[in-house]
């Protein structure tokens, strides 16, 4: 049922290679978690405040691998060959690209456990602890799952990895700009607002915000800010239900 | 061992008797393919244009046509890779738009050019394949390490296939497009880059299936005498169109043309004739001549196939002094024939090509002489309008 899914796992982690983001991802947290504690300006933070800087991290972190990862994994099987016989066997095109996501999910997976220790430990003396984990791991879930079916669709749809990674990275970067590139005047000019309001990235940056800093830890407290994700990786799925229908690869000597 | 598939619809039990001499054990027992008007269009051409031809259960059927004629892509549509424009067909008793899933659990593909998962092993390899198509593991196992022996790759069967050679992954790859033992097995090119020995195994293992599991084969191949060795039946495809499809003796009489003409070639223990001495002995007949490696002069005629015209020429030799040392019949090579029906076509084309930009050429004015067999080149002795009229039937089909 899951065979193509355990072959992505273990072709992944084929060697130490493969894993080698793991441990690039708990340098970059033990290095934004050491700047966070001990600088003399950054340690002014409240606690709050340390968290929520760690947890747009690991969100940021979070999708640009899935959407690295995810916008690679058909094309780049396209372009070494090995797509043909996949599409022989009699697996629906769909169920390859589910099971696709799925392995592309364990690297979301990977990386939240990685980072929960970090998480705990910034907000050990405080109650945000268990929210900040919670929360983390449903924003970061569900946008993962978002753009993870969007960089999968360039992926089949481009059929190269230069640009469906290029396509997706760019995405991302859109997704990103409000939360963590644009200036407070510019966020509060009029197209900064609509682009926020539309953001799925931005409410979970916000709701991560409310939650952490204004200490609004009940779920119903986040409901403006929850939709639209939901919302964002809604309309993803349906995208990705619409274009992995059917791959089609090349006819030949053309 | 009984493994359910719930896939099908008409049978759902598969009959898994043993790792290699198994068959589908479901209702349909068709392993034929038909297409009926297939197209594939692009934008700006078609790649494949009405294609119908018929492949019959326990065929081992070659697929012939020139670079770009079409080949891969039909293969791809027949395998539900590709979606046709219009037209259909049927794999296996299979509609290829409607029971594409079907399709392809009881086809196998070895394409022209195909990737591996170089971090797995061979045997790794097949396993994975083997799951995909949700083969028991222990029965899986099994079929694999037969495949591998078969293939000749057990020595290597651990060995990480980024380490193997092309010849290497083509043996792999026919193993692969074996594990689900397919009722019928498309095969693009097998044969290309392996060295002799591998090609002679690759054939073998194909007729070796071919007989004892009446495997249908679909080969796509540019060589020819790989096709007229394994093949019984043969399509030839040119510009997407078919251009003829039979048995190889069917597309050699269609080639010459007639149905009734033979070519004799006759060997003389006399040293060469005298200018005008054969002119007079084959008066009704077109022939040319040649010299052998071991020197011996060589006449080609061609004659009605019968016994009477065999016996009018050495009746005529004698006559005239000349001792026949040897007279056999040659037969066209499939390779005189692919050249001469995809000619035809080739000059068809230009002709219409020719007649729309308003300068028509005269059919016969650009038809240069290819091969020595082929009998439109040979003198004439007042059969040159027969001739003529011969090959305006075959570019007419």
């Amino acid at each position: 049922m899951l065979e193509l899914f355990h072959r992505e796992v273990s072709g992944s982690f084929y060697s130490w290679h493969g894993a080698a983001w793991v441990v690039a991802a708990s340098f970059i947290f033990s290095l934004v978690a050491y700047l966070l504690l001990t600088d003399m300006e950054l340690s002014l933070l409240d606690q709050g405040e340390m968290l929520f800087t760690l947890a747009e991290v690991i969100i940021a972190l979070a999708i640009v691998m899935s959407a690295a990862s995810a916008s690679s994994i058909i094309s780049s099987e396209i372009e070494s060959g090995t797509f043909e016989s996949l599409l022989l066997t009699p697996i629906a095109h769909r169920q390859i690209a589910i099971q696709k996501l799925l392995s592309v999910l364990v690297i979301w997976a990977l990386l939240y456990a990685v980072s929960v220790p970090y998480l705990l430990v910034l907000a050990s003396g405080t109650n945000l602890g268990p929210a900040a984990v919670f929360y983390v791991g449903l924003y970061g879930t569900i946008l993962v799952i978002g753009v993870s079916l969007l960089s999968l669709v360039f992926s089949v749809k481009m059929k190269s990895s230069k640009n469906s990674i290029m396509t997706a990275l760019m995405v991302v970067l859109i997704l990103l700009a409000p939360s963590l590139f644009f200036a407070t005047s510019l966020k509060k000019t009029e197209f900064g607002l609509a682009l926020e309001n539309v953001n799925p990235v931005s409410h979970a940056i916000n709701s991560l915000d409310s939650v952490l800093v204004d200490n609004e830890k009940m779920i119903f407290q986040q409901v403006n800010h929850i939709w639209p994700i939901i919302g964002f990786t809604l309309v993803c799925t349906l995208v990705f239900m619409i274009f992995t229908k059917h791959f089609e690869v090349k006819g030949a000597d053309q | 061992m009984k493994i359910r598939n719930t896939g099908f619809k008409r049978a759902k039990t598969i009959d898994i008797s043993d790792a290699f001499g198994i068959a589908y054990n479901e209702t349909n027992t068709d392993n034929n393919i038909t297409t009926s008007g297939l197209t594939k269009a692009y934008r700006n051409f078609k790649a494949v244009d009405s294609l119908t031809i018929s492949v019959n259960p326990g065929d081992i059927f070659g697929f012939l046509g020139p670079n770009g004629a079409g080949k891969t892509t039909t293969i791809r549509m027949l395998c539900g890779l590709l979606l046709p424009t219009c037209g259909n067909a049927k794999v296996a008793g299979f509609d290829i738009l409607k029971d594409n899933l079907k399709i392809r659990s009881v086809i196998g593909l070895l394409p022209e050019s195909s990737g591996f998962y170089n971090w797995m092993n061979a045997e790794e390899y097949l396993l994975h394949f083997a799951g995909l198509y949700k083969i028991e593991s222990l029965l899986a196992r099994k079929r694999a390490n037969d495949l591998l022996e078969k293939v000749g790759l057990a020595a290597k069967a651990f060995a990480p296939i980024g380490y193997y050679s092309r010849g290497m992954k083509q043996r792999l790859g026919l193993a692969r497009a074996l594990i689900n033992n397919p009722k019928v097995i498309f095969l693009d090119e097998p044969t290309l880059g392996l060295d002799p020995k591998g090609q002679q195994d690759i054939q073998k293992i194909l007729l070796d299936l071919n007989h004892e599991r009446e495997v249908t084969i679909f080969l796509s191949s540019h060589a020819l005498s790989e096709v007229s060795f394994l093949c019984n039946r043969v399509a030839i495809v040119n510009h997407g169109r078919l251009v003829a499809q039979g048995t190889i003796d069917d597309l050699r009489r269609l080639a010459m043309g007639s149905s009734s003409d033979i070519m004799l070639e006759i060997r003389i223990l006399n040293s060469q004739p005298s200018q005008n001495e054969l002119p007079n002995v084959l008066s009704q007949f077109e022939y040319k001549t040649s010299i052998s490696h071991d020197n011996r002069f060589i006449i080609i005629a061609v004659a009605e196939n019968s016994f009477e015209s065999t016996n009018i020429i050495i009746e005529k030799f004698l006559k005239a002094g000349l001792c026949i040392y040897d007279i056999r019949r040659q037969d066209m090579s499939l390779e005189d024939v692919f050249f001469k029906l995809t000619e035809a076509t080739a000059r068809k084309n230009k002709n219409k090509a020719n007649k729309k930009n308003g300068d028509y050429l005269d059919k016969q004015q650009d038809y240069g002489p290819r091969h020595q067999t082929n009998p439109s080149h040979f003198q004439t002795n007042g059969r040159k309008e027969e001739q003529q009229k011969q090959q305006k039937k075959i570019d007419t089909k």
